[in-house]
């Protein structure tokens, strides 16, 4: 009896020191996991910079690192001549055409060579005075191998309507300043959300979402090149359909060039927002049928005006972040998945942060040297405030940050933007307080 | 009894692994949506105080007493723009048949929402919630939407998207207009 007492006890003590074991190995995996070589960074953020003259109201910076690691910003804010809260500023501009009357904003740049501590003044972009619009439509910068910066922007059109907008073009012209802007839709009045890229085959690749056929009312995806002097290679040529008609595009490019991927938000004739990536193997001239990158069933007939975003690491892996609201309310938030095929298929989608409340969330992605993939969005906080949040994604897919607030505005944060070089991590936004606004600048040292 | 503490202390070692295991896979959430508080057909419309273009206060609980067709855009919206003459047309009716019309411009400016209002000649007071406050409030999700509310303040129906005459001919009459 005894026998059989110590046996049954040391099998349990066996059984119980087995199962140990197993905790034990579950628990030094996940900490491996954390601690491993696809570690998340550690982010040491300096404190908030604003963009601009704040007396003239900042708003939609965009950031990039040009080829000799110099940052840039571009951004908008109030013409010089306007006075506050469109009175003046709601005079008529004849100086590019007889349009309507509208807001003058300008486009301005700076640029900083000591990764966004200290910047350069600022200068204007647009030579005449323009309706320069901002949010999900603000300007966009490019750079050429030497440094050469090159804009694009939207304006309203003839009727000052911002929906029939115009995209509009410039490059610094040597001599410290831009040229003067041309229109590049031939179309007018009938493109917005312009992006610019320079190609790695040398050319600038720029795309916007057209309406020039009003019908079907789903937007056209529409593209041209311009050589490194400016000059048309293309014209105007369309190259998808099907586009949410406010929401921002990205892209991203491989094999010098020669490999496009888009990322933008359809929309079906049942109003279903799913996010597709169109990928191009001969350098944008044409796309393949759009890869749905999550079939994620929001059903909306109104205006989300909140566009993905798209990044590609060194092994050519594509990264995308998105939002929408899914099949229910529960299902909102900022989401994240990859494509290890080229954007033949994608993963399912991984939820980065949830719904705060009923808002619309805009997010965007930045994938670092060492493919470590950054991620900002708005979001509301404690104080039902909307604020800029921020985590990164170890380079292996497997460890996610905790998520950092990096904003603290007292009225809401929005529209963050991301550039990323070797250690450096810069994240800027608008805050809106009432009626005013600023473009604020965060910058941080990464550390594994 | 032994036996059973021990089989009770494995179990509870198996539980934690699992824990840990499905706490690292799952996304981290601050708080997840609320989902309270949405302005549903039959519950009373969410009061709010904001200002108009011109700058004057204006308050929902003064409509009280008619119905109000209250109405959510941006000047940047494109169906926004589409819907903007069924709404003019609605104001343009309101007093003979006894409602009103008020609208609400979200993630907007001032300056923008003057510029479109002049171009569409819109006949209608537009609060602008600057702060998106009220927006939040009634739960859009992105413009244009839609609230028709009866004499005592409650939301009769909503209409998420572009409004078309049948539609809102329909909504109205939710709304005790028109009867």
């Amino acid at each position: 009896m005894r026998e059989k007492t110590l046996f049954v006890r040391d099998k349990e003590v066996g059984f119980r020191l087995a199962l140990s074991l197993c905790f034990l190995l579950i628990l030094g995996g996940q900490i491996a996991q954390g601690a491993g070589s696809g570690a998340a960074t550690a982010l040491t953020f300096s404190s908030e910079q604003n963009l601009g003259r704040i007396d003239k109201n900042p708003s939609t910076p965009f950031l990039r690192y040009s080829p000799d690691g110099r940052l840039h910003a571009i951004w908008i804010e109030d013409d010089e001549t306007s006075s506050p809260q469109g009175t003046a500023s709601m005079e008529p501009h004849r100086m590019s055409g007889d349009r309507a009357p509208s807001p003058m904003r300008n486009a301005v740049i700076a640029s900083s060579a000591d990764g966004g501590q200290t910047w350069s003044a600022q200068r204007r972009v647009n030579t005449e005075v323009e309706a320069v619009q901002g949010e999900e439509n603000g300007p966009k910068i490019a750079f050429d191998s030497n440094g050469r910066a090159f804009a694009v922007w939207s304006i309203p059109g003839e009727k000052g309507d911002k929906t029939r907008a115009n995209i509009r073009f410039a490059m610094e012209n040597g001599r410290g300043a831009f040229t003067h802007a041309r229109t590049v839709n031939e179309i007018k009045d009938a493109a917005r959300f312009p992006i610019i890229e320079f190609a790695p085959d040398g050319n600038l690749m720029l795309a916007w979402i057209d309406r020039r056929i009003d019908n079907p009312k789903p937007r056209q995806l529409y593209m041209m090149r311009l050589s490194p002097e400016g000059k048309a290679l293309t014209s105007n040529y369309s190259v998808g359909q099907g586009l949410c008609e406010c929401c921002k595009l990205g892209v991203a490019f491989a094999d010098g060039g020669r490999t496009v991927y888009m990322v933008d938000r359809q929309v079906d004739d049942n109003q279903i927002r799913n996010h597709v990536v169109r990928r191009s193997l001969d350098g944008g001239r044409t796309f393949a049928a759009p890869v749905v990158i999550s079939k994620d069933g929001w059903q909306v007939p109104s205006c989300p005006h909140s566009g993905p975003s798209i990044g590609r690491d060194s092994h050519g892996k594509l990264h995308v972040t998105w939002f929408t609201l899914g099949r229910s309310e529960k299902e909102a938030g900022i989401y994240y998945s990859l494509s290890s095929d080229g954007g033949k298929t994608f993963a399912p989608r991984r939820l980065v942060h949830a719904n705060t409340a009923p808002e619309i969330l805009y997010t965007t992605l930045a994938v670092g040297d060492d493919d470590t993939i950054y991620l900002a969005w708005s979001n509301l906080d404690h104080n039902k405030r909307a604020q800029i949040f921020l985590r990164s994604l170890s380079a292996d897919g497997q460890s996610w940050s905790a998520i950092e607030q990096v904003s603290h505005a007292p009225g809401n944060a929005s529209r963050p933007v991301l550039a990323v070089l070797k250690n450096r991590l810069n994240v800027a936004w608008t805050e809106t307080d009432g009626e005013t606004s600023k473009a604020v600048l965060r910058n941080a040292v990464v550390t594994k | 009894m032994k036996l059973i503490w021990l089989r009770l202390l494995a179990l509870g070692q198996i539980s934690l692994a699992a824990a840990l295991v499905t706490a690292a896979e799952q996304p981290k959430h601050l708080d997840p949506v609320r989902q309270n508080s949405a302005p549903e057909i039959g519950a009373a419309a969410v009061p709010f105080e904001l200002k108009t273009l011109n700058g004057k206060p204006i308050d929902l609980s003064t409509f009280r007493g008619k119905p109000l067709v209250l109405n959510f855009f941006a000047s940047w919206c494109d169906p926004c723009r589409e819907e903007m003459p069924l709404i003019n047309d609605l104001a343009a009716k309101a007093p003979a048949i006894g409602y009103s019309v008020l609208a609400v411009a979200v993630e907007d400016s001032r300056s923008a929402v003057t510029q479109f209002a002049k171009e569409s000649k819109l006949i209608f007071p537009i609060a602008l919630d600057l702060n998106s406050t009220v927006k939040r409030s009634y739960r859009i999700f992105g413009p244009p939407a839609t609230f028709f509310i009866d004499r005592e303040g409650i939301i009769r129906d909503i209409i998420i998207g572009p409004l078309t005459p049948e539609r809102a001919s329909t909504a109205l009459t939710h709304a005790g207009i028109g009867r």
